[in-house]
């Protein structure tokens, strides 16, 4: 049984927002007898779940994985069946929160873990950045490898998610010769990895060893002995055997190199003992660099793993400020801020309707701009060691002019001209562009190619901003009845009515509100008030009777919100820092995550650096962690 | 390019800038022994999102029959298809709305509800069954096709990874297998496999093997659980190796193609719109079939959730997964049957080429079978049941073309893959939830 649904609403402190009445074990008792003891009681309990094994708290340590599964039929409505009494809306989510808080209770009561950290495979954009930094080479040679699909936390570096398909195994070949055939022909690249040459005294063997001395232990990010060594000179005399050229045996040879498994898999040596450890100083090299920098350690990541001091404390948090310095880091920001905010669909499988909306889909600048706000808006906050509360409303935005013409915005850059380079921009009162929310890639992501959905954008808020998803919709959901009298004319109208169907309601309460009040950013993200003819409408009201008004109280109303924010973020940025999905463990370490960002008034900084210094990122874990059902099926293997 | 220097222009050019593309020699002559009969191929072209079931099944039954509205663009080729109605898929029968049915179509199993950690199939998909049993006949075992890019994230509403929806073609319960989604490098992957250059090709097989030798030295370094993952790279290394042997040794392969690659131009990188971007992909499936590239192949219009804009269809305004959630609305259900019907003609114009390609007595369609379908009968309830399928092409003679056919509600869409799998030469006993093979289908 997975624990996603544990961790979406566990670690996300999902429906806090929503007013909940406590719940008590004995509340909890009283819920399951009065909807689950028709079948679920005694000799003939169906499906082996008997209610008697539940009546202790002492059950939640004996049975976790039951528990959770009783937690997720009743989250998701499959339970009670269709058709037998079902508890209130309100009652399920109590139930759901209480039990939940009782597996966390159980699950940290060990501590914390480091959790699983499974063998993987690089991914495409990794790959690619890997070999530039490798050969300095700066041409894309993975943009031919197939695109990697997203797992945990929803990132394409996900252990779990990076399979392998025969195609990898043509397309590694073919990369490699490419990369090869493009580095052996610029100088720059040449002197990178062709660190030698025969001639002088120097014999071709020799030359050939001194390079794969050099570049075998910087493509595997570790030393290599020399039975590795052996392997890679052995494709170097088969080629000069064969006749072929110093030049071209040494790049066969590489290209061996850039096909091992050693290469293409992010591998650590496995911790013998039972207990957690500190993880090698090479293998944090390689997890810090491609959480940072999304590609291959740099050389003096590799001298500090060799002297052995990478792991200190004071060292370490010297690297993040650094590596957050160089111009690698865009890479991350990047892969992390688009596919959290689902900004990387933009213009490919989300695009703003060509004919509605010209200005757009004709101008492939606009567009650029327009996707990258968000990533350079990130990247200023974390340059600068901003507050992470940015994100949901700022005095400042980054744009060009091109952007600023799209949101109405007649202001200078502080520094610099932004015709052609987004810059930063102060921005005036009531320019509504404050935070991510006020940013056209995501207003756009977040809508229909040819209009706005305040159902779309309320899910996508629940989702991407406050990390607590609506549940999915009941199976076969039968279609509205139609109204009596005149049909519904507004997207307005037609939604309230959706609400006033109590089976729609109890989700679409919670959805559409906060889309609502985005209503005066049209599918693109331009400013309106008025749609279609009629004044826009952006009121919301929250079911805990919140209301607002438009785009700036909403932002309001999420700044009061932010601890919710803050912990969707810190799943977010430690799910793409271990490259997995979060088990019901790392919750605990989230919460510690999470009071160390409080306590530094939520600076950047020290989001990316509690998160380094966690105990799942520096440690491994070790061969018989605790509780077995805590573990996902990925700690079980290990 | 990657640059760093952050400038718009820069910014914008991103990935995918063309690389230098291989050069092309001449295509080999293959060395190959006089055919006996034309092989049997098999492709699955899967639409998201279900359809408008008001205007799909045709009126009457067996031989004598009507096409419906959404059926017509078929008509001339009406003799050369099967509608077959009322399958489903018992194992897609649960809660969610999309991934379950739609990853599930060629398994008919029930997937695992996971974001990722226990992705899970419990099966693999009838194509791949039949390519791991006859993939040593061809340069590629099969071709998996797409035009979505893999949709991103995790669909955290339902609780399932996206990957389940951008997959059909399952090699194991746990390995969906990645699609291309650009005709160019389709092209180029057909053109390489199917005419190896000799002196690359002795020195791939030479890296491969000293490949196969790190891996299993990293294999026994790696914990028990990790070795999976290994075993997976060695796994695929020894299959292109093996292809590889198999294409410097022509003369294993008993049937020799009438047409080969490059008589036809290369298409493009970059597709102006989806009409032609969906054109270009089926060519690539005509063109490794009518090449004797590969055998089998699976094409999705679009992942599952298709949000795909169908503006550009005379009378539509909403997008795709938009329109199938009408909610009884007359404009919507319009609109949804228009974009069913324009994949039919996509589907449509697949078969008249497959038919123009001449093969001995015949031709290519039919040698073929080619089947259509969603995962989903109407979309607004994510229904599962009476599946939109129609197999078109002979399978060499052995499909009883030219039927409507029409079973008992709820029969098991396993039963029609036992059947295309006997046609195909890989009979099974079973598959999945299957009773038998579905009477009928063959001639």
């Amino acid at each position: 049984m997975p624990f996603f649904l544990l961790l979406l609403l566990l670690l996300t402190g999902a429906w806090q927002c929503f007013a909940q009445p406590a719940f008590s074990f004995d509340d909890a008792q009283i819920f399951l007898k009065t909807y689950c003891a028709a079948c679920h009681q005694g000799k003939g309990a169906i499906a082996g779940f008997n209610l008697a094994q539940f009546s202790t708290p002492e059950s939640f340590h004996e049975r976790g994985p039951k528990w959770n599964s009783i937690l997720n039929r009743v989250r998701n409505n499959e339970m009670p069946p269709r058709g037998k009494p079902a508890p209130p809306m309100a009652q399920r989510e109590a139930f759901t929160v209480w039990a939940l808080a009782s597996l966390k209770t159980e699950a940290c009561a060990g501590g914390i873990v480091p959790g699983p950290a499974p063998v993987r495979r690089l991914n495409r954009t990794e790959y690619s950045s890997t070999i530039r930094d490798l050969l300095n080479l700066h041409v894309d040679v993975g943009a031919g490898l197939p695109a990697d699909g997203a797992g945990g936390e929803g990132f394409d570096n996900a252990a779990e998610t990076l399979f392998l398909s025969p195609i990898h195994a043509e397309k590694y070949l073919d990369a490699a010769k490419q990369a090869l055939d493009f580095a052996a022909k610029d100088p720059r690249s040449r002197a990178k990895f062709l660190t030698a040459k025969p001639g002088n005294g120097v014999t071709p063997p020799q030359a050939a060893r001194k390079i794969l001395e050099e570049f075998v232990p910087r493509a595997f990010r570790r030393p290599v002995d020399e039975s590795d060594l052996l392997v890679y000179l052995g494709l170097f005399q088969s080629a000069q055997k064969s006749g072929k050229s110093f030049d071209d045996s040494i790049l066969f040879a590489i290209r061996g190199v850039l096909v091992s498994p050693q290469f293409l898999f992010r591998v650590e040596a496995v911790n013998p003992g039972s207990e957690p450890r500190l993880l090698d100083d090479y293998a944090l090299a390689t997890r810090l660099s491609y959480f940072l920098w999304g590609s291959t350690p740099d050389s003096l990541l590799l001298a500090l793993a060799e002297a052995g001091k990478l792991h200190e404390p004071e060292i370490l948090n010297g690297q993040v400020a650094r590596m957050l310095r160089n111009t690698k880091s865009f890479d991350f920001v990047q892969s992390f801020v688009e596919q959290w905010l689902g900004t990387r669909a933009l213009g490919q499988t989300i695009r703003p309707d060509a004919k509605l909306f010209p200005e757009y889909s004709g101008d492939e600048e606009l567009q650029g701009d327009i996707r990258y706000q968000p990533v350079l808006f990130f990247r200023e906050i974390l340059s600068n060691d901003l507050s992470l509360l940015n994100l949901l409303d700022s005095k400042f935005t980054i744009t060009t002019k091109k952007l600023q013409k799209l949101y109405g915005l007649n202001v200078k850059p502080s520094s610099g001209d932004n015709t052609s380079a987004p810059q930063r921009i102060e921005l005036p009162e009531d320019s509504h562009r404050g935070g991510l929310l006020g940013m056209s890639a995501v207003l756009a992501v977040s809508s229909h190619p040819q209009r706005t959905s305040p159902v779309l954008r309320g899910k996508w808020m629940l989702d991407a901003i406050l990390g607590t998803p609506p549940p999915p919709p009941p199976p076969n959901v039968p279609p509205l009845e139609e109204p009596k009298g005149d049909a519904p004319k507004t997207v307005r109208e037609l939604l309230d009515r959706h609400r006033a169907d109590p089976v729609c309601a109890s989700c679409h309460s919670r959805i559409d509100p906060m889309g609502f009040a985005l209503e005066n950013f049209d599918a693109l993200g331009r400013w309106r008030t008025a749609d279609n003819g009629k004044p826009v409408d952006a009121k919301g009201e929250l079911t805990d009777g919140t209301t607002f008004d438009g785009p700036d109280q909403l932002k309001a109303v999420l700044l009061q919100k932010k601890g919710l924010f803050v912990r969707n973020l810190t799943n977010k940025m430690l799910g793409y820092a271990l490259g997995r999905g979060l088990t019901l463990k790392d919750s605990c370490v989230v919460d510690s995550i999470l009071a160390e960002v409080e306590r530094n008034n939520y600076s950047a900084h020290s989001l990316i650096n509690s998160v380094v210094m966690s105990m799942p990122f520096r440690y491994q874990t070790g061969a018989v962690p605790v509780a077995p059902w805590t573990r996902t099926k990925a700690d079980r293997k290990l | 390019m990657r640059n760093f220097r952050l400038s718009r222009r820069t910014l914008l050019r991103g990935a995918g800038v063309g690389l230098g593309l291989p050069w092309l020699e001449a295509m080999a002559p293959l060395k190959a022994a006089a055919p006996v009969k034309a092989p049997v191929r098999m492709a699955m072209l899967y639409m998201a999102n279900g359809i408008n079931t008001s205007m799909w099944t045709p009126e009457g039954k067996g031989r004598d029959f009507v096409l419906s509205p959404t059926l017509a663009p078929l008509q001339d080729l009406k003799n050369e298809i099967q509608v077959v109605s009322n399958l489903w898929n018992a194992g897609a029968d649960t809660g969610d709305g999309h991934y379950v049915k739609e990853s599930s179509i060629l398994t008919c199993t029930t997937i695992s509800k996971t974001l990722g950690v226990d992705i899970n199939m419990h099966g693999i998909s009838m194509d791949q069954l039949a390519a791991q049993r006859t993939g040593d006949r061809t340069p590629l075992p099969s071709l998996e096709l797409g035009i979505e890019p893999e949709s991103t994230g995790v669909d955290g509403n339902v609780g399932y990874t996206r990957v389940y929806g951008c997959h059909i073609a399952w090699s194991s319960p746990t390995t969906p297998l990645a699609r291309e989604i650009n005709p160019r490098s389709v092209y180029d992957r057909l053109f390489r496999a199917a005419s190896p250059q000799g002196n690359s090709l002795k020195e791939d097989t030479v890296l491969l093997d000293r490949v196969l030798g790190q891996s299993k030295k990293l294999r026994s370094q790696v914990g028990a659980g990790d070795r999976a993952r290994i075993d997976e790279y060695l796994e695929i290394v020894r299959s292109l190796e093996g292809r590889l042997e198999r294409a410097s040794d022509g003369t294993k392969s008993s049937w020799k193609a009438r047409a080969s690659i490059d008589s036809v131009a290369k298409p493009t990188e970059a597709p102006r719109d989806h009409a032609e971007h969906v054109r270009l992909m089926l060519d690539m499936i005509a063109l490794a079939f009518q090449t004797d590239t590969t055998r089998i192949s699976t094409f999705m219009f679009g992942n599952a959730v298709s949000g795909q804009n169908f503006r550009f269809l005379e009378g539509v305004t909403d997008t795709h997964h938009e329109v199938s959630h009408h909610t009884k609305d007359p404009e919507k259900l319009k609109q949804y049957h228009l974009i069913n019907r324009w994949h039919i003609e996509q589907y449509a114009y697949l078969l008249r080429k497959l038919q123009s390609m001449k093969e001995g007595e015949g031709t290519v369609l039919d040698n073929s079978m080619i089947l259509f379908g969603s995962a989903l009968s109407d979309g607004n309830s994510h229904n599962p049941h009476k599946l939109p399928l129609v197999l078109a092409g002979r399978g060499g003679g052995r499909i009883a073309a030219g039927q409507h056919l029409v079973y008992q509600e709820d029969t098991a869409v396993a039963n029609l893959y036992v059947s295309m799998l006997d046609a195909f030469g890989t009979p099974v006993e079973r598959f999945a939830d299957s009773t038998g093979p579905l009477p009928g289908v063959l001639a």
